[in-house]
């Protein structure tokens, strides 16, 4: 009787045992919730590569770059399927590597390389996977109808070109800032992004929060610089920034954008770092020493 | 929302922006997800319509049939004229296989005509004309032998399971029969109405899948046009065994003949209470609806299915779960196709014995096919599994057109790839088919005469896919067009690279990563073409020409 108090008002951890790579894992996750094969994998420090899974995110399994091979029919997208006791999972093997690399060739045939995000700050994503997969031409013919250009918002340049559907700006400005603006439109190869009912952004009711561009894995949502605003300190080249761990997985561009709002300082001891009623300065990362 | 968007459409003759936003207000959606719906379905205009909009079907039925012809003679007799005049456009089969070719003017189909005709027709439409009724009726009501009821039909079925309330006996009686879902996929049939049956949910649903729309299939249309009542009686038992008190039959929009059988059957099954909320008087309840499809070949998919049902772009979920236990708003579903619902009433009403007898060489069943392309008499036949492709080809659809020789044929439409000719001793087996690298499928059969170029099929079939493609997945979307792309190339002789390494590589990874059906399945013509027409492809290729004289702008 006892027991059974017990155990209906505990809910124990659930132990899941599974094998990546060869290694047995376990994951431990409470009753009733889910774990993806690829956050299982990241527990375990292996790095599944991906371009529309963004963990602020509810993953949507369209782009496909993080199958792995867990012995069934097809592959599994591994942001999307859950683990399950006794699941054999290949993260790397050669058919997987090489249908990776052949969804990053097909990507790449219709990528205007090198993008504006590229060109800007070399952080693509999907030209540093193509990259570091060793594809450098797509054996695959070119798009030969446009998709073009959109210039027309003040804050924000959109290369409708180098748009890969990944759904992450959809998912920016629907989930997480409830905007709604953003959409997929269209069907096929000619499906693509449209603001409203395929507005030009500038016309449409987008409010240029951003997130839409911080979201965005290559040069398709990339900032215009509008700001220029100075404040003490000196300024941080973007290749020392992106070594940083809070910036980490943040796009260069929009780094490089916000240059301005990042400076170094250097405290003596004892030194005020901040006060209250100071402008400009939000948040603090020490480089080195103790506050 | 696409009765909204379908009224708004109705007086305006598209989809005006205004309106759009209207809606947007009306329904508390935003106008971003109003215009993500509309722009996927090739049924809505979001620009003001040409005052005629032809569209010649493109497909395997059609292309083989002398639709290219009519297209050009279209092209050629209206070129010049402005678009708000006319377009004339290619569209997906339109399910009108066995009278091919097929297009459509203005939404009215039309099939069987000569470009002369065609040529009429569209000139008095453009003169202000008002068109002809298609032609009707091309399949006199037939008696068939999966029909019980010789007269009246009385559902015994629902009446037994209605008495004896044995629910479980129905599964056990579907299991013994063997049946399969009939859509191409092959699931057996007792096991997932189990799953749903087994499955907590609120509200459960039954959903037929009335939606075909794979070049060549046309077998549906046949069983709702003959034996609604059987389609919607399998639909109430499926519902009284898993504890699902709505139905919904997801139709295509282009049959409307089949719509109003199956509507005026509702209509009785309603007021012999047989549908409705105290199924012949007990406490039993059922209620069933037909759902009109804004269109698409994705829609056939089922969990794209349950998107556009759900008001939403027909793109597939990922999968696990599947939509027995996370179906229809998230609820157990069991979704089956017209024939498989049509078959389990046959065997309930008949038993496990009389289906398994009705097959001949040692494969048990019956099965609906469509036959058509190059024919004698294209058309759908209810024939005995295991009976030899040879037989439906020679016997059913009487012989090849022209007594030419057969060059090859495809088992299920492009799904299948194509077989040749060596092959037709083949029997309609589902393990006989896969272990020749192909599938019974839907059984849509397409045949192919001798001076046929088979290449030139592969990309017909490839171009399909394309085109039906919804765009979710990468190696679907991207893929089929540098497919199409390829053979494009390998067919009009310029800067054709004979790569098969890529074509594998691209090959795999289509099958491997694509989230659905649709993506997994593109590389069959092309990989059946090779595999089976090896030389067809070396005269494309080495020596730059085509032995069916279709390729390279028709030059031969």
């Amino acid at each position: 009787m006892e027991e059974e108090e017990f155990s209906a008002t505990y809910i124990p951890e659930q132990q899941i045992t599974l094998t990546i790579d060869g290694r047995p894992v376990v994951i431990g996750q409470e009753r009733g919730t889910t774990t993806t094969i690829f956050e299982a994998a990241q527990k375990n420090g292996i790095t599944i590569p991906t371009l529309c899974h963004q963990q602020n995110e509810k993953p949507v399994g369209v782009c496909r770059v993080c199958v792995v091979d867990i012995g069934q029919r097809v592959f599994a997208a591994s942001c999307v399927r859950m683990i399950e006791p006794g699941m054999q999972v290949k993260t790397s093997s050669d058919d997987v590597k090489s249908v990776r690399r052949t969804l990053l060739e097909l990507l790449m045939a219709d990528h205007p390389s090198p993008c504006a995000r590229q060109t800007l700050s070399n952080d693509c994503e999907l030209e540093l996977l193509a990259s570091a997969a060793g594809v450098k031409t797509s054996p695959f013919a070119r798009r030969t109808s446009p998709r073009g250009h959109d210039d027309s918002s003040v804050s924000i340049a959109v290369d409708h070109e180098a748009c890969i559907l990944c759904d992450r700006c959809v998912r920016g400005c629907s989930e997480i800032q409830h905007n709604f603006v953003l959409a997929r439109r269209g069907k096929g190869y000619q499906a693509g992004i449209a603001f409203d009912d395929n507005l030009p952004m500038g016309n449409s009711s987008c409010v240029s929060c951003g997130e839409c561009m911080v979201s965005c894995p290559t040069g398709a949502l990339t900032n215009k610089k509008v700001i220029d605003t100075k404040l003490g300190g000196g300024s941080v080249a973007l290749k020392e920034l992106q070594q940083i761990d809070v910036f980490r997985g943040v796009s260069g561009t929009f780094l490089n954008l916000n240059s301005n709002a990042i400076r170094q300082r250097t405290y003596k001891a004892g030194e005020t770092i901040c006060k209250e009623g100071d402008y400009g300065s939000t948040a603090f990362y020490i480089v080195d020493g103790k506050a | 929302m696409f009765d909204e968007l379908r009224a708004i459409q109705a007086t305006f003759g598209y989809l005006p922006t205004d309106q759009l936003h209207q809606l947007s207000g009306k329904l508390k959606i935003p106008v971003s997800q109003i215009h993500a719906v509309a722009s996927f379905y090739p049924h809505f205009y979001l620009k003001p319509p040409p005052k005629v909009d032809v569209r010649v079907c493109a497909d395997m039925s059609c292309h083989l049939r002398g639709a290219g012809l009519v297209r050009k003679a279209l092209d050629q007799a209206f070129a010049g004229r402005g678009q708000d005049a006319i377009t004339i456009r290619d569209v997906s089969c339109l399910g009108r296989c066995d009278t091919a070719p097929a297009l459509a003017i203005n939404d009215h189909i039309y099939s069987g005509g000569t470009s002369h005709q065609v040529l009429d027709l569209v000139r008095g439409t453009i003169e202000g004309k008002p068109l002809p009724s298609p032609h009707r009726d091309h399949h006199h009501k037939q008696r068939l032998a999966t029909d019980p009821y010789s007269g009246a039909s009385t559902y015994r079925a629902v009446r037994q399971l209605v008495e004896g309330r044995d629910f479980k006996a129905v599964l056990g009686t579907l299991k013994a029969s063997g049946l399969r879902g009939m859509g191409g996929a092959g699931f057996p049939t007792g096991t997932k109405w189990e799953i749903v049956r087994n499955a907590a949910g609120q509200q459960k649903y039954i959903v037929c899948n009335a939606d075909e729309s794979e070049p060549g299939t046309i077998k549906d249309r046949f069983i709702m046009e003959n034996v609604p009542h059987l389609v919607i009686e399998g639909m109430i038992v499926a519902g009284l065994v898993t504890g699902a008190t709505k139905g919904i039959i997801y139709i295509r929009h282009e049959y409307e003949e089949p719509r109003e059988a199956l509507h005026e059957e509702i209509q009785r099954c309603y007021r012999e209470r047989l549908l409705g909320s105290s199924i012949l008087g007990s406490e039993l309840v059922f209620n069933l609806e037909i759902f009109i499809s804004p269109g698409g070949y994705i829609c056939g998919e089922e969990s794209a299915l349950l998107e556009a049902l759900e008001g939403k772009r027909a793109e597939p979920r990922n999968k696990p779960p599947f939509p027995g236990t996370n179906g229809l708003w998230n609820q157990p579903t069991a979704i089956n196709n017209v024939e498989t619902f049509t078959l389990a009433s046959a065997i309930l009403v008949n038993g496990v014995d009389w289906y398994k007898k009705q097959g001949i060489n040692n494969v048990p069943g019956l099965k609906f096919v469509g036959i058509s392309g190059d024919v004698a008499r294209p058309g759908i036949f209810e024939v005995p599994m295991g009976t030899s492709y040879r037989d439906l080809i020679y016997k059913y659809a009487e012989g090849v057109t022209n007594g030419k020789p057969l060059l090859g044929f495809a088992p299920s439409g492009p799904s299948s790839g194509y077989l040749p000719a060596s092959q037709v001793d083949l029997p309609l087996d589902f393990n006989a088919l896969a272990a020749a690298g192909s599938m019974v499928g839907s059984g849509a059969i397409v045949v192919c005469a001798e001076g046929r170029c088979m290449l030139d099929m592969a990309l017909n079939a490839t171009r399909f896919y394309r085109n039906e493609s919804c765009g979710k997945c990468v190696p679907c979307r991207m893929g089929s067009q540098k497919l199409v792309d390829l053979l494009t190339d390998w067919t009009t002789g310029e800067s054709a690279k004979d790569d098969m390494r890529v074509i594998e590589e691209l090959f795999k990874a289509m099958r491997l990563t694509s989230i659905c059906g649709l993506g997994q399945i593109i590389h069959a013509p092309l990989a059946s073409v090779i595999r089976h027409f090896p030389l067809v492809i070396d005269e494309h290729l080495k020596g730059k020409r085509c032995p069916g004289g279709v390729c390279f702008g028709g030059r031969g």
